[in-house]
């Protein structure tokens, strides 16, 4: 009788399926995925060690640069951790500017999202679908910042610019026009029997490893945990945010909530247009020394950011952690663990919207 | 000129396959790459195909400022690429490092240290319409009578 030889397969670091290099390695029996490791550091820059010794104003634009797909939420979470420390206070007009102009990056990191993984699974005309709707919410975005990428839209006390009601009117416009393409291309995706194929009943993370991983983010709420660091927020709930829970905790479980959570941004967006009222966009502040963790929901899930400045308004430590740490970790030892197949390995990664770079840092 | 030559030259022009690496960036030179697919941009229609397999390109773009790792891995990979082949740099962090490269830094820039650079396009990060006209800027270049270009460097070193 012959042994079945267990290969291992490297997958990446340059691969079509990755926006970022990594590599995944498979041991497989036949067809059969029995474990897999991720090997990453190929993206490492030192972010935390370069911000240790700077002046403040120079870490918000490098806490930018950790990511360039959720920078928006990078530097609100510092410029909040800095205003936590020294009590600067946020005019309403622009605490509603920052929650709508981070829902915005949040549509466009789902999408991105969603994107990858129809692109993974072979669904391309669904795949560029979505990359096409990106650019509205790319272009809302500009409309409000002026750049697309790195906006640096949030400064200490509030907001740097004011949203002009032609721009509002623009935004207003962008949320329908995503409403209205998002419903059909939901339905795609719900009703695709390829899709379920794909899909359905794969890469299913149970709950005790859900549970012992400390996954957060839309891949915890997939699985049934209410994990959400906007639900402390008293404005998110005025907005009209709820938590969406699914509790099938697979691959298309994963993504029906991204999907269901954009109808949720598209409407808090509409709700924070609506309760703009005119009044200041910046308050004035001292910046004191002192420590702080604070914490923001990234599209990713839980950001936190653990700083202390000193009297001079230096650095002293800071460590950031994102929210792909741990879902990179389920990823790797929950979810792709005993997969079907090896086609099976990428696209159940892409569904955890793995982000190398913010893992790294 | 041969027909030969005339046929691939004006198969080149509409047939660019390209690679991205990202060499420790933010992510943000990425989904600019990213975007120049969609079809706002429709980077397809100028004949470039985004295909990420360095074994089937003729145009790598390389994002971010070289980390440890990736510098003994970006020279072999270029030996990878079949010729006519070229580097196309997106962003600042190739250039220079960007806001990266400070006392403390991980990052070794520039990437014309490793492999030869055929243009940059600076930007933190540059809008897809400024990536799409670098590449078919340089892809003009350096594919037209590659073969011609070739014999002649040639005959120059055999005389």
């Amino acid at each position: 009788m012959k042994k079945v030889v267990d290969v291992s397969i490297p997958i990446g670091p340059i691969h079509p399926c990755f926006k970022e290099p990594c590599r995944i390695k498979c041991e497989t029996s036949g067809e059969r995925v029995l474990t897999t490791e991720v090997e990453l550091g190929y993206v490492k820059k030192g972010i935390e060690k370069i911000m240790v010794g700077r002046p403040w104003q120079e870490t918000i634009f490098l806490a930018e640069r950790v990511c360039g797909i959720c920078s928006v939420v990078h530097n609100t979470a510092i410029v909040e951790a800095l205003e936590e420390i020294s009590g600067i206070t946020v005019p309403r007009r622009a605490q509603i500017l920052r929650i709508i102009l981070n829902e915005l990056d949040r549509i466009q990191s789902h999408l991105l999202a969603n994107y990858s993984y129809c692109y993974t699974i072979e669904h391309e005309t669904l795949a560029m679908y979505l990359l096409n709707l990106r650019e509205t919410s790319m272009d809302a975005i500009e409309m409000m910042t002026g750049t697309r990428i790195m906006t640096a839209y949030v400064v200490p006390g509030g907001v740097r610019e004011d949203l002009s009601d032609k721009n509002a009117a623009g935004i207003l416009e962008a949320t329908y026009t995503l409403e209205t393409e998002l419903k059909r291309f939901v339905k795609m995706f719900e009703t695709g029997p390829m899709i379920a194929l794909r899909s359905k009943g794969i890469g299913v993370l149970s709950v005790e490893d859900a549970l012992a991983s400390g996954v957060v983010g839309p891949t915890a709420r997939a699985n049934g945990l209410p994990r959400d660091a906007r639900e402390p927020d008293p404005l998110y709930h005025e907005l009209g945010w709820h938590m969406i829970l699914r509790t099938e905790s697979d691959n298309f479980a994963r993504i029906m909530l991204r999907f269901q959570e954009l109808f949720q941004s598209i409407n808090i967006i509409r709700n924070g247009l609506a309760a703009l009222e005119p009044g200041k966009i910046r308050n004035g502040g001292t910046m004191k020394a002192g420590k702080v963790k604070h914490t923001v929901e990234a599209p990713r899930g839980a950001l936190t950011y653990d700083i202390e400045i000193d009297s001079a308004g230096q650095v002293v430590s800071v460590s950031i952690q994102t929210p792909s740490i741990p879902n990179i970790e389920v990823a790797s030892h929950a979810m792709m663990k005993n997969l079907a197949s090896i086609a099976d390995v990428t696209s159940t990664f892409i569904s955890a919207d793995p982000c190398i770079a913010c893992a790294e840092r | 000129m041969t027909v030969l030559q005339k046929l691939k030259n004006a198969v080149r022009k509409r047939s660019i396959h390209v690679c991205y690496v990202n060499t420790g960036s933010c992510n943000g030179c990425d989904i600019e790459i990213l975007a120049c697919l969609a079809p706002k941009y429709d980077i397809e229609q100028y004949g470039i195909y985004v295909h990420n397999n360095p074994r089937e390109a003729d145009v790598i773009l390389v994002t971010g400022g070289m980390s440890a790792q990736w510098l003994d891995k970006l020279p072999d990979l270029w030996d990878r690429v079949p010729e006519p082949k070229a580097v196309v740099t997106i962003g600042n962090c190739p250039i220079s490092g960007c806001v990266f490269n400070r006392p403390g830094k991980l990052i070794n820039p520039p990437v014309s240290k490793y492999i030869p650079v055929t243009a940059a396009v600076p930007g933190c990060p540059p809008r897809p319409s400024e990536i799409i006209s670098a590449i078919l800027g340089a892809a003009d270049i350096l594919f037209k009578d590659y073969e011609i270009h070739q014999t002649e460097k040639k005959g120059g070193s055999h005389k």
